[in-house]
C-alpha cells in the first residue's frame, strides 16, 4: 500500500526550534514533520533533546524561538489542555493512571464522559471504551481496577484515553520499555491500525530493532539539532546508532568467549519455592559466568531475582553462595552472603533521588559498618571520583543530587553501587531499561568486566537480543517455573519465545 | 591566600542561598533589626539571655522532632512524652529517692524506651502508619500521666534542677549551654555517622534504602527513640524551670515544635532538610515572641504572624522550586499573544 504521506500536506511542522534551560542548550534549531497515517520515529540518546521536542509540540514547554504549525496554521496554545483538545495527545512512559478506578473511568478520566439527561450515560461510556479497545486489539476486562493489570495492558489503557480525545496527533514516549516481547507486538499492531484512520504518531524507544519494525520516517536528534532525517528505508541499525552517537558504534558485539572454569557454582539454588509466584526452581550460575533469565512479563523472572536477594519472606528452599547456605531473609542477609542487586525500577528502589551521587554510590558499600562511626570524607570522595571515571559517570559532579543525572548515568550509578560491594553474584532486573544506545553499550562493558572477575551474574530482561548478546546460557521462566534452558550457541529467539509462550515442545 | 578564602565565602553563601531554610533566616535577621531599632530594651544583655532560655524546650524537643520527619515520619505524642518525663522525674526523685543526676538520666531514658520501644516499634518493624500510632500514644501518654500523678502538681526541690534553669555559666546561661551542646551532638550524628545518612536515605526513599542494604525498622526505633529522648530532656528543663512535676506541661509543645521544624526547612515528605534550619526556626518563633512581648503588641499578634510566615515560607519554595505556573499563576509570554486557535472538540465531532 502507498502510504499516504508522500503526497499529503504534512499534518504538523515544527521549525527552528531553540530551546535552553538555564545555561544548559537543550534544543537547537531542531524541527520535525509529521504526516497523517504515518509512524514517525524519533531518535536520539538521553539528553539529545527528543522529550523537550516533544513537550514543546505538545505545549507542556514553551520554546524560546521556532515555531508549531498545525494544519497549516501556526499554534499558539496556552498550555497542554489546549493543544490535547487540539488533537495532540502524548503517552509517557510515566503512568498516568488512578489505580483504583476501572478500566472506563480511567479512559474516560474527567469531564469527557458521555452524558444523557440523568447524568453519566454509563452504558454509553462502556460500548465506547469497548471499541477503543477493540481498535486496539485489547480485551481486558472494562471494570477491572487499573491497578491489577498487568504493566503493558495499563499501558494500552492510557493509549485507549489518548485516542478517546479524537487524538490526531500521538506521541508515544517510550511505551514500549517495560513491555516484553509478545506485548510489544501488540502494541505495534495496535499502532499501525492507526494508521489507516490518519492519524500521526511520534514513536520514541531506545530499541533500535523496535524502530525499525514499526516507522516510516525516522528524525535523529543529537545534542539538540537534527542529524538525520527520512524515510526508514534510507537508515540501517549501524549508520542510525552512529548518526546518534557521533561516532562508531563498536562495544555491541561482545567477545564470543565461553567461561573455561566452571568448577563449582557460585549461586547454586535448589527447589526455591514461594507460595502463588515461584515453584521449585533450581539454578546454578558459575563464576564467571551470566546467566539469562527470559520469560513473559509476569513470569516470575523478578519474582526469582527477588526471592534471592530475601525480599520474599515466605519463600523456602535452599540458595548457597560459594557452598555456604545463606537464609533468604532480607537484604541485609543476602548481602552479607555476597549478592548484589540492581532492581528493575530505578526510581522506586535503586537511587534515593534527593541525596548525592557519592552518598548513592556508597549507600550499599557502607551499609555494614557501625552506623555511630565517622564516614571518611577524603577517601569517600577518591572512591567516588574513581567509580566515576571507572564507570563514565557524566553530567553532574558527586555532590550534586543523583536525580540531576540522565537515566543512563542514574543506572551506572546503581550498578557503581553494587561493584563497590564487592559482590560474588550480581543480580540484575531489566538493566538496560530507559537507557539510551551509548549507557546500553558501557553497562555490557562492565558486565562483561564482572564476568571476567568471576561474578556470577543473573540477569532478567524482556529483550531476548540483549539476552542473546550478553548471556552464556539462558533460562526461560513461564509461571513462576524454569520451563527450558539453553545454551549460548542453541539458543535463538523462536526457541526462546516458544519456551516462554509454553507451546508445546 | 586571601582570593581562596573569598571563594571559600562565596561558596558558602551561595550554600546558604541554595538552603531551603533562607528565607526565614533573612526574616529573623530583619526581626532582629527592626526590634533593635524600635525598642531600645530589645537588644541588651538580659533580654537576650531571657529571649534564648526561654526557647530552650522548645529547642531540644525541636530537633528530636527534626530526625523523626527527615527520616519521612511524624510524632504527634512529644507533647505527653515530654509532661509524662516531668512526672516520671518527680516520682524518681520524691518516690523513690533518686539523687537527681541520676533521676535526669533515667527520665531521659524512659523517654527514649517511650519514644522508640512503642512508636518506632509500631512504625517501624512492624509498618503501622505513624500518624495513628502516634496520636494513639499522644492520647494514652496523657492518660497514663493523669492517673500516674492524679492530676496534682507536685514540687520537685532539687540545686541541680535550679542551677539547670537559672545559673549561669562564664556568663552565659545554662540553658544556652545546653542548647549549643544538644545542638552540636545532633549535628554531628545528622552530619559525620552513617546513621545520619541512613535516616535521609529512609526519608528519601525508604524502598530504595532497604534494598541497599540500609536496615530501615531500625533506623525509625532510633530516630523515634531521639524524639523521645529529647522530648523527655524538654521535660526535664520544664521541671526545673517551675520547680515541680506537672501533669499540665507540654499542650502546645506540639505545635510550635512542628512550626519551627517546616520553618526550618525540613520536609513533611522526609529526606530533606536539617537540624541547622531548625535551630533557625526556633530562634525565629522566640524572636518574635519576644519582640513583641516587649514592644507591648497583644500576644495573639504572634499566632497571626507564625502561622502566615509558616504558610508564606511554604509557598516561597514552592515557587522558588517549580516556578509560578506551580501556584497555578498563569505566566504570560513575553510577547504579544495570539489566543488560542478555534480549533476545539466542537468542531470536531
Amino acid at each position: 500500500m502507498d502510504p499516504p504521506a508522500k503526497r499529503a500536506a504534512p499534518l504538523l511542522v515544527a521549525e527552528g526550534v531553540h530551546k535552553s534551560y538555564g545555561g544548559a542548550r537543550a534544543l537547537h534549531g531542531a524541527s520535525l514533520s509529521l504526516y497523517p497515517g504515518e509512524v514517525h520515529g524519533l531518535c536520539g540518546e538521553n539528553g539529545s533533546g527528543k522529550s523537550t521536542l516533544l513537550k514543546i509540540v505538545s505545549a507542556q514547554v514553551v520554546a524560546d524561538q521556532g515555531r508549531v504549525v498545525l494544519d497549516g496554521a501556526e499554534t499558539s496554545f496556552g498550555d497542554a489542555s489546549e493543544a490535547l483538545a487540539a488533537g495532540i495527545a502524548t503517552v509517557t512512559q510515566e503512568r498516568a493512571l488512578v489505580d483504583d478506578l476501572s478500566v472506563t473511568e480511567n479512559i474516560f478520566l474527567g469531564p469527557r464522559k458521555p452524558r444523557a439527561w440523568y447524568g453519566v450515560d454509563w452504558r454509553e461510556t462502556r460500548r465506547q471504551a469497548r471499541s477503543l479497545l477493540d481498535s486496539l486489539g485489547c480485551s481486558i476486562e472494562l471494570d477491572t481496577p487499573v491497578g491489577r493489570l498487568r504493566p503493558d495492558l495499563q499501558q494500552m489503557v492510557e493509549i485507549a484515553r489518548a485516542l478517546s480525545t479524537d487524538a490526531r496527533v500521538l506521541i508515544l514516549d517510550e511505551p514500549t520499555s517495560s513491555l516484553a516481547d509478545d506485548e510489544v507486538e501488540s502494541l505495534f499492531a495496535a499502532v499501525r491500525a492507526l494508521k489507516g484512520s490518519g492519524v500521526a504518531t511520534v514513536f520514541v524507544s531506545h530499541r533500535l530493532r523496535e524502530v525499525f519494525a514499526l516507522c516510516d520516517r525516522l528524525t535523529v536528534l543529537r545534542d539538540g539539532e537534527v542529524v538525520g532525517t527520512g524515510p526508514v528505508e534510507e537508515f540501517d541499525e549501524g549508520r542510525l546508532a552512529s548518526l546518534m552517537l557521533g561516532r562508531e558504534l563498536d562495544l555491541l558485539s561482545l567477545e564470543e568467549r565461553r567461561p573455561d572454569h566452571l568448577e563449582g557454582a557460585v549461586l547454586r539454588v535448589r527447589g526455591l519455592n514461594v507460595p502463588g509466584r515461584l515453584g521449585d526452581v533450581n539454578l546454578d550460575v558459575g563464576p564467571g559466568e551470566v546467566v539469562g533469565l527470559a520469560g513473559l512479563v509476569g513470569a516470575g523472572r523478578s519474582d526469582l531475582l527477588g526471592a534471592l536477594f530475601g525480599l520474599e519472606p515466605r519463600a523456602t528452599g535452599e540458595v548457597e553462595v560459594a557452598g555456604r547456605l545463606f537464609a533468604t531473609r532480607g537484604p541485609a542477609h543476602a548481602m552479607a552472603a555476597g549478592i548484589g542487586f540492581v532492581p528493575a525500577d530505578r526510581k522506586a528502589h535503586g537511587l534515593v533521588a534527593d541525596m548525592t551521587v557519592l552518598e548513592n554510590l556508597l549507600m550499599a558499600r557502607d551499609a555494614r559498618k557501625p552506623r555511630l562511626a565517622r564516614p571518611r570524607p577524603s577517601a569517600d570522595r577518591r572512591a567516588a571520583a574513581e567509580a566515576g571515571r571507572r564507570f563514565h559517570i557524566t553530567g553532574g559532579t558527586r555532590d550534586a543530587a543523583v536525580s540531576r543525572l540522565s537515566g543512563g548515568n542514574q543506572q551506572k550509578v546503581v550498578l557503581a553501587k553494587w561493584f563497590a560491594t564487592e559482590p560474588r553474584v550480581l543480580l540484575l532486573d531489566e538493566p538496560t531499561r530507559g537507557v539510551d544506545v551509548g549507557a546500553k553499550a558501557e553497562i555490557y562493558r562492565l558486565l562483561e568486566e564482572a564476568k571476567e572477575r568471576g561474578l556470577a551474574i543473573l540477569v532478567s530482561s524482556s529483550e531476548t537480543a540483549e539476552l542473546l548478546l550478553l548471556c552464556d546460557r539462558i533460562v526461560v521462566m513461564a509461571r513462576g517455573r524454569i520451563t527450558a534452558s539453553f545454551d549460548r550457541d542453541e539458543a535463538d529467539e523462536v526457541l526462546i519465545a516458544r519456551a516462554a509462550m509454553e507451546v508445546g515442545a | 591566600m586571601s582570593g581562596s578564602r573569598w571563594t571559600t565565602a562565596l561558596r558558602v553563601g551561595r550554600a546558604a542561598v541554595s538552603q531551603r531554610f533562607f528565607a526565614v533566616l533573612v526574616l529573623l535577621v530583619l526581626l532582629v533589626v527592626v526590634f533593635s531599632l524600635t525598642q531600645e530594651r530589645f537588644f541588651t544583655s538580659p533580654n537576650i539571655k531571657a529571649l534564648l532560655t526561654s526557647a530552650a524546650i522548645l529547642w531540644v524537643v525541636s530537633i528530636g522532632l527534626t530526625f523523626v520527619m527527615l527520616a519521612g515520619g511524624f510524632d504527634l505524642s512529644i507533647g505527653s512524652m515530654l509532661a509524662l518525663a516531668s512526672v516520671a522525674l518527680g516520682a524518681f526523685v520524691n518516690d523513690l529517692g533518686v539523687t537527681p543526676a541520676i533521676a535526669i538520666v533515667m527520665t531521659v531514658a524512659f523517654g527514649a524506651l517511650l519514644g522508640g520501644g512503642i512508636n518506632g516499634v509500631l512504625v517501624g518493624p512492624l509498618g503501622l502508619s505513624f500518624l495513628v500510632v502516634t496520636l494513639g500514644t499522644l492520647i494514652l501518654y496523657r492518660g497514663v500521666l493523669n492517673l500516674w500523678s492524679d492530676t496534682r502538681t507536685e514540687q520537685v526541690v532539687s540545686p541541680l534542677l535550679d542551677s539547670l534553669a537559672f545559673d549561669d555559666l562564664l556568663g552565659v546561661p545554662v540553658p544556652v549551654w545546653i542548647m549549643a551542646g544538644t545542638f552540636l551532638l545532633a549535628l554531628y550524628v545528622q552530619r559525620s555517622t552513617y546513621f545520619g545518612r541512613d535516616v535521609y536515605a529512609v526519608g528519601g526513599n525508604a524502598d530504595a534504602a532497604r534494598l541497599s542494604g540500609v536496615r530501615v525498622g531500625r533506623t525509625i526505633i532510633a530516630v523515634y527513640a531521639i524524639s523521645g529522648a529529647l522530648a523527655a530532656f524538654g521535660g526535664v528543663l520544664q521541671t526545673a524551670r517551675i520547680g515541680a512535676a506537672s501533669p499540665l506541661v507540654g499542650e502546645s509543645v506540639l505545635f510550635d515544635a512542628a512550626a519551627a521544624v517546616l520553618l526550618g526547612g525540613t520536609s513533611f515528605a522526609g529526606g530533606v532538610g536539617g537540624v541547622g534550619g531548625t535551630a533557625i526556626g526556633v530562634l525565629f518563633l522566640a524572636t518574635l515572641q519576644n519582640g513583641l512581648s516587649v514592644s507591648g503588641v497583644e500576644s495573639f499578634w504572634q499566632q497571626i504572624i507564625t502561622g502566615a510566615i509558616l504558610i508564606a515560607a511554604l509557598l516561597l519554595d514552592r515557587i522558588q522550586r517549580h516556578g509560578l505556573a506551580s501556584v497555578g499563576l498563569r505566566v504570560s509570554a513575553p510577547s504579544g499573544e495570539a489566543p488560542p486557535p478555534a480549533v476545539t472538540t466542537e468542531e470536531r465531532q
